[in-house]
């Protein structure tokens, strides 16, 4: 093997590159056999040619050397160490060509010297160092990835192609080594002969990444010292001279080539990742360019474009123009297609950032809907993301929650109404009661020979108003407790608290709460359902008469308020005088399941503050500084067109 | 049905309270047809003060239990504070057994539940008188 004939050092000297890479790719508790079976080797290769203490010494520096270099690569490239990027060879460079070499060289150069074979100390560290940072550039990432193989940290599973490709890589290599290096063959300078390998190794570096280009590159190396062993005067001239052409050329391919190398796996690891996210993701995805035209398309979009239910919108693949695609079907009428080309001309300008549209489909025999979004694609370029997600399921999870919604909320309606049964029984009770008296009154009359027809007239009209009355009651009973649908309709907050108070006459007046009202006349109507409304107004009511239980009958006051509060906002009030919301409970009086009440379920705050919350509003209370509390309700009113409001629309529709 | 016919029965004079307009003016009616002295009030207020001008007597007092202000036991301890003791007839629709072991304790003649079939309301009339007598 080629050395410098003088200190015995080798131009290219393996067992550094192999001991690192050995002890980077493995734990640091192994690495003491490492070392072991390295110096074993070469003491058995040195000793006895070189004397023992000559032999130590070079031990010494080698383990030093791949001691240093295996530290700092796995602590500042990684374990095992990655060179997948520009920044990672860098830092290679630094640990494994340039840092450990110098340590290596220190000692090894000190051995020299002081084994009396060379007279000054720096040419054999240079020598030295030359040897170990050329083996560090051209062997050690070729090493490292072999171990890392070996040890089964980083498997390796080829396709055949790949195989294929990296024997030709190995074939071409191996005769263009063997045509440029081999004595007798007469290349017409030496800058050509050296040049020759480098398309080879530019193929191995973007191919293969920096294992593949530095495999190259030691086999290109060993094929020159092979031959220069063979022949070295007829290839480069003399013994110096070609080694000296072997380290310029492998000081000046190596590094280039490696960083070509990394940045090439960079590129296409971070291609990979790009298609393999695309890939996983089950919505279907289309990228834009600036211009609207289709750059790439997931599978999931594939698949879909390919099937016959495919709109031609969705059918679009990579070099079509989408944009051009919506806009002819917006001109043969097609609202989705309208509605998704003006977005995409939004997004594209950049006048929005996002646009989102949801729409049902027919497919086959099924309804299905989709939701679609464009995305501004944040980049110099400029572009866009197509999306487009079947959200069936998720839609009818939504459904199913609404009702779930509207099923609790009608339980905790029917529970506040069992509360008032007493009440509704003795309202109800009131015209049977009347009723019946007149119609046996007028029974009695009429068993006159000559009844008096104008009494019975009264006593009739008496009868129709008592049933008349009894009706409305049920009625307004009927309404509170069927399980509608939610009706949206102006109403009038006078309205709807003299209802409620309706509601709450007899309960009221059983427990003696005197009831004041203060609402400001000029209020305008809201915009709600009137079922659920009246639901919140009378809970937070009965809560307030069930506050003040403990209170002296005289003092029980209700005080029913309403007036303006921001624009286009109205506040209500409850006020009552009772026992105040306990300190425990204050913060958790809209929880479901919390309670002060002995048999209470603890459902009715949290139902209306949903109801409230559905229509906009907000619902909270607090205790009042004189005792008692008071529940605030801010509801927004109706807007001039009498349209609905954002949040009870996507109720509605769902 | 046919209504008592004793000279006492027909000169009987009764006091209706309940703050029901249409109740009140029903049952004054129905005492009225089978020839009851009804007289009706709207509060227990109302009553008492009728009673204490000395106008008013009564023989029987028809008595709504749910009333505002004044309840029908707050009336008949009212009653009972000026030493005025009149049979009483408490009617209600909320006929709890609380509330009826309430009345029956203060010695009432009896309990009805609404709406009132003119029969039981006749009868406890009579019962009323007979007591009365």
């Amino acid at each position: 093997m080629l050395r410098y004939p003088e200190i015995g050092t080798a131009v290219l000297y393996s067992p550094y590159a192999f001991l690192t890479a050995a002890l980077v790719v493995s734990r640091r508790r192994d690495w003491i056999w490492y070392i072991l079976v390295a110096s074993a080797a070469h003491f058995v290769t040195h000793w006895p040619q070189w004397t023992l203490s000559w032999v130590v010494f070079a031990d010494a520096a080698n383990i030093a050397r791949a001691l240093v270099a295996a530290l700092l690569l796995n602590r500042l490239v990684g374990t095992p160490p990655h060179l997948d990027s520009a920044r990672s060879l860098t830092l290679f460079i630094v640990c494994a060509v340039v840092a450990a070499p110098a340590v290596g060289a220190t000692i090894g150069a000190a051995n020299v010297v002081l084994h009396g074979a060379a007279s000054t100390y720096w040419q054999p560290w240079t020598t030295w160092f030359v040897s170990n940072a050329l083996t560090g550039l051209a062997a050690l990432p070729a090493a490292i990835v072999g171990f890392a193989y070996v040890f089964g940290i980083s498997p390796w599973h080829p396709d055949r192609s790949r195989v294929i490709e990296a024997l030709l890589l190995l074939i071409a290599l191996a005769a263009t080594c063997a045509l440029a290096f081999t004595p007798g063959f007469k290349w017409p300078t030496l800058v050509l002969l050296l040049s020759a390998p480098l398309p080879i190794l530019i193929w191995a570096a973007l191919r293969f990444g920096p294992g593949g280009a530095s495999a190259s590159l030691t086999w290109i190396t060993y094929s020159v010292i092979w031959n220069i062993d063979r022949g070295a005067d007829s290839l480069f001239g003399s013994l110096d001279e070609s080694i000296l052409a072997l380290q310029i050329f492998v000081l000046f391919t190596a590094a280039p080539v490696l960083w070509l190398a990394a940045i090439a796996t960079a590129r296409h690891s971070v291609a990979q990742l790009h298609h393999a996210l695309l890939a996983s993701l089950q919505d279907q995805i289309a990228i834009l360019d600036a211009h609207g035209m289709v750059i790439e398309v997931n599978e999931s979009w594939r698949r879909f474009a390919a099937t016959s239910d495919a709109h031609a919108i969705h059918r679009v693949l990579p070099g079509d123009d989408y944009l051009a695609v919506c806009q002819s079907w917006a001109d043969r009428g097609d609202a989705i297609a309208a509605d998704v080309a003006a977005g995409v001309k939004d997004v594209l300008r950049r006048t929005r950032r996002r646009f989102e549209l949801e729409y049902d489909q027919t497919q086959g025999d099924r309804r299905e809907t989709y939701a679609k979004s464009i995305e501004a694609l944040e980049r110099a370029g400029g572009g866009a993301v197509v999306m487009r997600a079947n959200v069936t399921a998720r839609r009818q999870a939504r459904v199913e929650i609404e009702e779930q919604r509207r099923e609790l909320s009608h339980l905790a309606r029917v529970s506040v109404l069992g509360q008032l049964s007493g009440a509704f029984a003795h309202e109800l009770n009131q015209p049977l009661t009347a009723i019946l008296s007149n119609a046996e009154t007028a029974r009695h009359v009429i068993r006159h020979a000559s009844p008096d027809l104008d009494y019975l007239g009264d006593i009739l009209q008496d009868i129709i108003a008592d049933d008349q009355r009894a009706a409305a009651m049920i009625q307004r009973l009927r309404g509170l407790l069927k399980r509608g649908d939610r009706r949206l309709q102006h109403i009038a907050i006078r309205e709807l608290i003299d209802d409620v108070l309706e509601l709450a006459r007899t309960e009221l007046m059983t427990r003696r709460v005197e009831v004041v009202t203060d609402i400001n006349p000029t209020l305008p109507a809201l915009w709600g359902d009137k079922v659920q409304l009246q639901q919140v107004m009378l809970n937070l009511i009965l809560n307030a008469c069930e506050a003040m239980g403990a209170a002296a009958e005289s003092g029980r006051r209700l005080v029913l308020a309403a007036d303006f509060d921001a624009p286009g906002r109205v506040h209500l009030a409850i006020r009552d005088n009772g026992t105040g919301i306990a300190p425990e409970l204050i913060d958790r009086l809209f929880e479901p399941f919390v309670t002060s009440k002995p048999d209470g379920l603890g459902l009715g705050l949290s139902i209306s503050r949903t109801i409230v919350a559905a229509h906009g509003g907000r619902l909270w209370g607090q205790n009042n500084h004189g005792g008692g509390a008071t529940m605030h309700c801010v509801l927004p009113v109706a807007s001039d067109d009498g349209t609905t409001l954002p949040v009870l629309a996507a109720m509605r529709d769902t | 049905m046919s209504a008592p016919t004793s000279s006492a029965f027909v000169q009987t004079s009764i006091a209706i309270v309940d703050d029901d307009a249409s109740v009140r003016v029903s049952l004054k009616r129905l005492c009225t047809v089978f020839g009851l002295q009804a007289t009706a009030y709207a509060s227990g207020r109302e009553f008492l003060t009728a009673l204490e001008d000395g106008g008013s007597r009564a023989d029987c007092l028809l008595l709504d239990a749910h009333m505002p202000e004044m309840t029908g036991s707050e009336l008949q301890r009212h009653l009972v504070a000026k030493g005025i003791s009149i049979p009483t007839i408490v009617f209600t629709a909320d006929d709890t057994p609380e509330l009826l072991a309430h009345y029956t304790a203060t010695g009432i003649v009896a309990f009805l539940r609404k709406p009132l079939s003119s029969e039981d309301l006749l009868a406890a009339i009579e019962r009323a008188v007979r007591r009365k007598e």
